[in-house]
């Protein structure tokens, strides 16, 4: 599903955020990213995602080379990724019916459809009852279902999550993990990027250690 | 709903979410249209007076005193035989006289005062319509002006050609400056439509996320130009009625009267649509441009 082939990501001044990754997610799979902050975590989703493009090497996914897709391209690449952030990313100023089917109107999906789709999917995050809520009126689990839903409601291939769990208390973030596993069970592959190690545990999946831009623990000849 | 209904909703909304500064942009439109406007009203005014004069322009063929009759006949006959000449008439010193005692009462004193009729006779050489301004007129003159008998030949169309052509850099002139106020009023219209997309940046990059085509990106911002344009240009066009008949009004016989044209004419269907299909297009480049930063 994912391959990285010398993978490099140089910011300004010659920062490496990742350098010489090579890494192999298969289809399926639910995989967490983890390490300290700035080991690289983020920017191999931002590259995922084709928020940013590689400096080096290749980022491979489904077969398509990421970095020679073309701008059109990369919108249509996007819209098999959900994606869940930290910060959530939802619209202030949009309801919770709107901010999830947004992700369906911008398609030009049916209007009927539309709503079945959305309904359908806040319906499986549990917020059936909070359609008409605006985000502002939703505790922080409440917001992250919201977003995972939006996520999920094009039936991406992959998940990618960036600190999903990082603005929630320790039962939302179970919670909110358990959704993960969920999504993970109907067959879509899930990278969730997190540092909370108990979280990990509980969980039990792969686990991908990143650190200085590296994978972590393998011998210097290996990575 | 498909891309162009989803652009005008959410344009439309986003227009209103603007207020006042829709309304600044509406307005410099508006103004920059209006001046082009008023051009073209005069211009087409102006136009209509001098086709009217170019239409009924005249060939003057004036005679030496001592002309005999018959080679004023024998003249008269070639006048008629050239292809250019619609009809001839012959004006003698004593009906010359007439006609400028009948065109200018106050001035009698003056024709009493001399001892001769200072008039001389002349041919009127009224011109086929499809023949003024062609090489068949020149012809005419030339020949004319060389013949024996022939004192003066003076051809109306000479001078309004030149009053045509100084109307005509008049009209660049004024199409220059509405030129520059459009480009005024497209910036203003773009940073409107910049504004409205920095309000909306979250939204955008979440739009980029979920993968929405470019269309469904800046489509809106494009059609809020247009819709700022447009809305601009109706405005100029109906500012443009309201002055026009308030104008008619109050001096519409006076300016006809001195334009000999009978009445005063409002903008042509094609003039209206060079200025809402104008406020449109200008309006929409604005947008076009402000949404390419919605990257």
């Amino acid at each position: 599903m994912i391959e990285t082939q010398g993978l490099g990501k140089i910011y300004g001044r010659g920062l490496h955020a990742l350098r010489d990754l090579n890494l192999t997610i298969e289809k399926g799979e639910f995989v967490f990213l983890t390490g300290p902050s700035g080991a690289g975590k983020s920017t191999l989703l931002r590259l995922l995602l084709l928020q940013e493009r590689p400096s080096e090497g290749d980022v491979i996914v489904g077969g398509r080379n990421l970095a020679r897709l073309t701008r059109n391209q990369v919108q249509a690449y996007r819209r098999t990724v959900g994606f869940v952030f930290q910060d959530f990313k939802l619209i202030p100023a949009k309801s919770v019916f709107e901010n999830v089917s947004f992700a369906l109107r911008v398609l030009g999906m049916p209007v009927e459809q539309q709503r079945r789709r959305t309904y359908q999917v806040l319906k499986w995050v549990g917020l059936q009852h909070r359609l008409n809520s605006l985000p502002e009126e939703l505790s922080g689990g409440e917001q992250q279902r919201v977003a995972i839903a939006r996520a999920l409601v094009n039936e991406p291939h992959l998940v990618l999550a960036d600190e999903p769990t990082g603005n929630l208390d320790p039962d939302l973030s179970l919670e909110i993990m358990n959704l993960f596993r969920d999504i993970n069970a109907s067959g879509t592959t899930v990278v969730v990027a997190t540092h909370d190690r108990e979280l990990i545990k509980w969980v039990g999946r792969r686990v991908v250690q990143l650190e200085h831009g590296q994978l972590a623990g393998l011998p210097e000849a290996a990575k | 709903m498909n891309v162009v209904g989803y652009a005008f909703e959410e344009a439309w909304a986003s227009v209103r979410r603007a207020g006042r500064s829709a309304a600044v942009s509406i307005g410099t439109i508006a103004i920059a249209f209006l001046t082009l406007g008023g051009f073209m009203l005069v211009s087409v005014n102006v136009q209509r007076v001098l086709d009217r004069w170019l239409e009924s322009a005249e060939v003057s063929v004036y005679l030496y005193d001592d002309l005999s009759d018959e080679l004023r006949a024998e003249l008269e006959t070639y006048v008629r035989q050239q292809p250019a000449v619609a009809a001839v008439e012959y004006v003698s010193k004593d009906k010359a006289l007439e006609r400028f005692r009948a065109d200018f009462p106050e001035l009698l004193d003056v024709t009493s005062s001399v001892a001769q009729n200072p008039f001389p006779a002349a041919f009127e050489v009224r011109l086929r319509p499809d023949a003024t301004g062609t090489a068949a007129v020149d012809d005419l003159t030339t020949g004319l002006a060389g013949r024996d008998g022939v004192a003066d030949v003076r051809y109306d169309r000479r001078w309004l050609t030149r009053l045509a052509g100084l109307v005509t850099t008049a009209q660049v002139a004024a199409g220059v400056v509405a030129a520059v106020l459009m480009l005024g009023a497209a910036f203003t219209v773009a940073a409107v439509v910049r504004l409205s997309l920095h309000a909306r940046r979250e939204e955008l990059d979440i739009m980029q996320l979920v993968g929405a085509p470019f269309s469904y990106i800046r489509g809106p911002f494009m059609v809020e130009g247009l819709l700022l344009g447009g809305v601009g240009a109706a405005v100029a066009v109906a500012g443009i009625a309201l002055l026009f008949t308030g104008i008619s009004r109050w001096l519409g016989s006076d300016l006809a009267g001195l334009m000999g044209t009978g009445q005063v004419h409002f903008l042509g269907l094609r003039e209206v649509a060079i200025m809402l299909f104008g406020g449109l297009g200008v309006g929409a480049a604005a947008g076009t441009v402000a949404s390419r930063s919605a990257r």
